[in-house]
């Protein structure tokens, strides 16, 4: 039984206990009174004030202040009107028995008294220990808890193990809103216009409801979880009977630790959430650093060339060199905007293949001959096995994969490297591989040339690095994998691994 | 003195109309504009050009839209702009009457052969029987099909695929109409067997399969039989 329980649970049958407790005391003072009449008769009645005062002193060790009050003034009376002579009257002869009534009284009410004083201040300190105990287990138990449901769990069972109180938390989305339906624990049948309060609580923090000053009709206390930076945010408490002074101390105390528990927490989820912020804005800025510095090269080209042609009176070569310069740059400005928005279309999911039977070699010879320029001064090549049989695939994400490995080997190989590209199937697969002999990846480099906007050190080919991450998205899209390694005798390969049903159709006569 | 062709641009962006109408201006055709949809449908009313350029992105009205509603009475050629990853607009403009499409940004000098193209074959009164493209001869008329001079031998399917391509020549033709062309209709799903009869073909009749010259792909849309 809880200490609150045994304390609060008496005012319920409080006149009740009160009155039986007057009337046992009675009870016991009269018994006594009738067995020492012949006590009295043989040992005189001195002796039966000291048998008094001892029933008075053990009955302070067990009753309230006012029945030791009872039983030492009744037992002063009684022992007045029957034991000292002229018995059966309140008078009293002799001078040094009226000095032993007055005595009597006196050490009787003391006895009484400062027993029960004893007796109260023992119950404090243990009642205070019990509460020092309560919250060091409360403390103990709210450091062990590493994210906030675990604060909040322990939280609720201390509080209904401690108060016998249901609570409710509510808190806040870590920037100052409170959240009103996940992380609720449903004990209590919250209505809208409870979250309403909650929120008047947070806004203004002051504590309402049942036993406050503000709408205390409420049935339940509305308090609020206050932290040092940051309120975590409102406890809604059905209190099962009013705090007492010394007890709402206690109380506060148990809030306070739980507010502190959870602001913890809190600033542990926000220093976390303030690293991923950081992260991105540093993704962010290189990502703007790198395109705006992409962008700049070829608009600066067009920019220059077209000037040179409007302005100047050039010789018909230089012209077409000019001419030739514009028409490039546009080609990479081209370029760089169809992966931004590859990137897009594939963050905002919006790629769905579309599937379809192709033939492999379509795809290959498309790539090959779009980038033909490029891999004029390398030396390339194809390998197909003849009657390789068709793939399901969606040609233009394949198409665009395809070229963006091979445009990235053109752009990292020197001139006269060897640029293979190898395709070859198993049974309910097929595999993309595209392999150069020029320097490989760098080794540190390999793990991260997926992600976006990563480029490898040694890189001084621009580009934002998008290319082989638009590449592991469209291949995911199919429910493939890619993956990228360095040859044994040098140079780079990326496979990718893609599934593929095999064709019903494949001969004809 | 030769008439000049005319082409309607229907195109909100200002820039391409502009480049467009140097460009064509300089190949000689007659240019009128249009920067939307509504507009569009009036001014090929009153102008009555020879050859439309939509765009499938119109701020008023969707291209298809606008394209279906031409295409009830306007019978000349239409060729789609449209952006790259918009294949499935492009397929549902070549399915809805458009001639040919072109992704910007494009090349001027294929949007212009492509622009003769349709030009040109929307003009052609009669289908001539016998057709020759580099080292390829088609005699439509005795079903034959010559390689330098050497006879091929096409399979049935093969040489109805083939004609075809060669009366489109220079146009696209998408994946559907040519299963639903060669094959009909309950085959329009079976891109298997196109896959299979282009790859024969290309066999019999490019000089490099791998390279193929003359059966091109458009990625993901359809084929195109080379000029």
């Amino acid at each position: 039984m809880s200490l609150i329980e045994k304390k609060y649970s008496k005012p319920q049958g409080h006149f009740i206990t009160y009155v039986r407790d007057y009337l046992i005391t009675i009870v016991i003072i009269a018994v006594v009174v009738l067995l020492c009449i012949p006590l009295s008769k043989s040992s005189g009645y001195h002796v039966v004030s000291f048998i008094l005062l001892f029933i008075v002193t053990i009955l302070a060790t067990f009753m309230g202040t006012g029945q030791v009050l009872l039983a030492s003034t009744l037992s002063a009376i009684v022992w007045n009107y029957f034991f000292i002579p002229p018995h059966f009257t309140f008078h009293i002869d002799k001078t040094e028995d009226i000095l032993i009534f007055g005595l009597f009284f006196i050490i009787a009410l003391l006895n009484g008294v400062l027993t029960t004083r004893i007796r109260r201040q023992e119950k404090m300190t243990r009642e205070r220990e019990e509460r020092t105990n309560a919250l060091l287990t409360l403390t103990r138990e709210l450091s062990k808890s590493c994210d906030i449901s675990q604060v909040l769990i322990v939280a609720k069972n201390q509080i209904s193990l401690n108060f016998k109180s249901d609570a409710l938390f509510i808190l806040q989305d870590g920037n100052n809103i409170l959240i009103k339906y996940s992380r609720i624990n449903r004990n209590i049948d919250f209505s809208k216009s409870d979250i309403e309060i909650a929120e008047w609580v947070f806004k203004n923090n002051q504590n309402v409801g049942k036993y406050q000053n503000f709408y205390s009709e409420s049935t339940e206390t509305f308090y609020l979880l206050k932290g040092n930076i940051i309120n975590p945010g409102v406890l809604v408490v059905k209190h099962s009977y009013q705090l007492s002074k010394e007890l709402f101390s206690f109380w506060d105390t148990f809030i306070t630790l739980i507010s502190n528990a959870l602001e913890r927490e809190f600033l542990k989820e926000m220093a976390s959430e303030v690293k991923i912020l950081n992260e991105s804005d540093k993704l962010y800025k290189t990502l703007f650093n790198s395109i705006s510095h992409e962008f700049r090269i070829p608009v600066a080209t067009i920019m220059g060339a077209s000037d040179s042609l409007i302005n100047a009176e050039s010789n018909p070569d230089i012209k077409s060199e000019l001419y030739y310069e514009i028409f490039s740059a546009s080609l990479r400005l081209n370029r760089l905007i169809e992966n931004l928005l590859n990137m897009s279309r594939l963050e905002t999911g919006r790629i769905k293949p579309r599937i379809d039977w192709y033939d492999i070699n379509d795809v290959v010879s498309k790539v090959s001959s779009d980038l033909k320029d490029e891999l004029k001064s390398y030396n390339f090549k194809i390998s197909i096995p003849k009657n390789f049989p068709l793939v399901k695939i969606d040609f233009g994400l394949i198409e665009q994969v395809l070229y963006n490995i091979v445009y990235n080997a053109v752009q990292y190989c020197d001139n006269d490297a060897e640029i293979i590209i190898k395709v070859s199937h198993s049974n309910d697969k097929f595999y993309l591989e595209v392999k150069d002999n020029g320097k490989g990846f760098p080794k540190d480099s390999l793990k991260n040339i997926f992600n976006k906007f990563y480029r490898s050190v040694s890189n001084e080919t621009g580009g934002i690095g998008l290319g082989l991450s638009i590449v592991k998205g469209f291949i995911e899209a199919h429910g493939g994998t890619v993956e990228a390694s360095n040859r044994k005798n040098g140079g780079a390969k990326i496979k990718c691994i893609i599934p593929s049903e095999n064709p019903t159709f494949t001969k004809y006569n | 003195m030769t008439k000049f062709e005319s082409v309607l641009i229907i195109d909100d962006e200002l820039p391409i109309r502009r480049l467009l109408e140097i460009s064509l201006n300089a190949a000689e055709f007659k240019v009128f504009q249009s920067k939307c949809g509504k507009d569009g449908i009036i001014d090929v009313a009153s102008h009555n050009p020879d050859l439309i350029l939509l765009d499938l992105g119109l701020p008023d009205m969707d291209g298809i839209d606008v394209l279906k509603n031409l295409r009830e009475w306007f019978f000349k050629p239409i060729i789609i702009l449209s952006v790259r990853s918009q294949e499935e607009g492009i397929i549902a403009a070549l399915d809805a009457g458009a001639n040919d499409y072109i992704t910007k940004p494009f090349r001027t000098g294929e949007l212009l052969a492509r622009i003769r193209v349709a030009i040109r074959s929307s003009q052609k009164k009669e289908k001539e029987p016998v057709i020759f493209v580099r080292n390829l001869m088609v005699d439509l008329i005795n079903h034959v099909v010559k390689k330098d001079d050497i006879i091929i031998k096409l399979t049935s399917t093969e040489f109805l695929l083939l004609s075809l391509f060669v009366k489109n020549q220079g146009r696209v033709l998408t994946h559907q109409f040519l299963l639903k062309n060669v094959w009909g209709y309950s085959y329009m799903e079976q891109t298997q067997y196109l896959r299979v009869f282009i790859a024969a073909i290309r066999k019999k009749i490019e000089n490099d399969p791998t390279k193929p010259e003359l059966l091109i792909t458009e990625s993901g849309i359809g084929y195109r039989f080379a000029e």
